[in-house]
């Protein structure tokens, strides 16, 4: 272990006390330093409100499918394709709402199982 | 709104546009014979003109050509003149005026359309399986 009286005198070549190695006047952000990643900071929507949006979009297709087939059946004015192609994207969409909800539970099942 | 299918609303546009020619070539057909139409005349021959649409997105997006049915158009063709006459449409001389509609014409014309339906199908099917095999990308 190198005393610190040993380097003091280099220091004071440089220019710098040892009481003061960082000056006050220039702040020390994480950004500053490589290899050190500054937290996320939230913009805008978090997480659960982004999710609750996403499950809401989701159930709005899914009811306008559901109105689409019912129109289609009562003669209204919807083809049979539009009827069709607003289910399969009412299924591909809750798919990925299912596909998110999983890897959400996956991640928080690995955060529990994690060794403290 | 989310895209989940991408490009399903020109396809969706189409396939409303192909379902509008088969419905009046369909009429075309079933009025191959109608000497006396609404209007006292025998039937003209439909045939609808496609044009291509500028569809703003909802949300702001970059306007894309979609297509849409511009309109329902008369065969400007003069009518096929056949002696009969029997027939209480004929003229002075015995001729009857008959649609300007030729079923080969038409049926070709079927084949067509629905050979177009189809292959904007294939688009919403190749779109849906493209989205269904992107969502397998994190199953184990």
């Amino acid at each position: 272990m190198i005393p610190l009286n040993a380097i003091q005198p280099l220091m004071s070549a440089y220019g710098v006390s040892p009481s003061e190695k960082i000056s006050p006047s220039l702040p020390v952000t994480p950004t500053d330093q490589p290899g050190i990643l500054a937290p996320a900071q939230p913009s805008g929507d978090s997480f659960s409100t982004m999710l609750g949006k996403m499950v809401g979009e989701v159930n709005d297709k899914q009811i306008s499918a559901s109105q689409n087939v019912n129109n289609l059946q009562a003669g209204g004015d919807v083809s049979l394709h539009q009827a069709v192609i607003g289910m399969e994207e009412a299924n591909v969409s809750f798919q990925l709402m299912v596909e998110v909800r999983n890897k959400l539970l996956d991640a928080y099942q690995e955060i529990m199982k994690m060794q403290l | 709104m989310i895209d989940i299918l991408s490009g399903i609303q020109n396809t969706t546009a189409a396939l409303d546009a192909e379902r509008t020619r088969l419905n009046v070539i369909s009429e075309n057909i079933a009025n191959a014979n109608t000497t006396h139409g609404v209007d006292g005349k025998p039937y003209q021959r439909q045939v609808v003109v496609f044009e291509s649409a500028l569809r703003q997105a909802m949300d702001g997006g970059p306007a894309t050509p979609t297509l849409r049915v511009a309109g329902i158009e008369k065969d400007p063709r003069p009518f096929d003149m056949v002696y009969e006459p029997g027939n209480p449409d004929a003229d002075s001389h015995g001729m009857v005026a008959t649609p300007n509609v030729n079923i080969q014409e038409e049926m070709a014309d079927m084949i067509s359309a629905s050979r177009t339906f189809e292959a904007n199908l294939a688009v919403v099917k190749n779109a849906r399986e493209m989205a269904l095999q992107v969502l397998s990308i994190g199953k184990h």
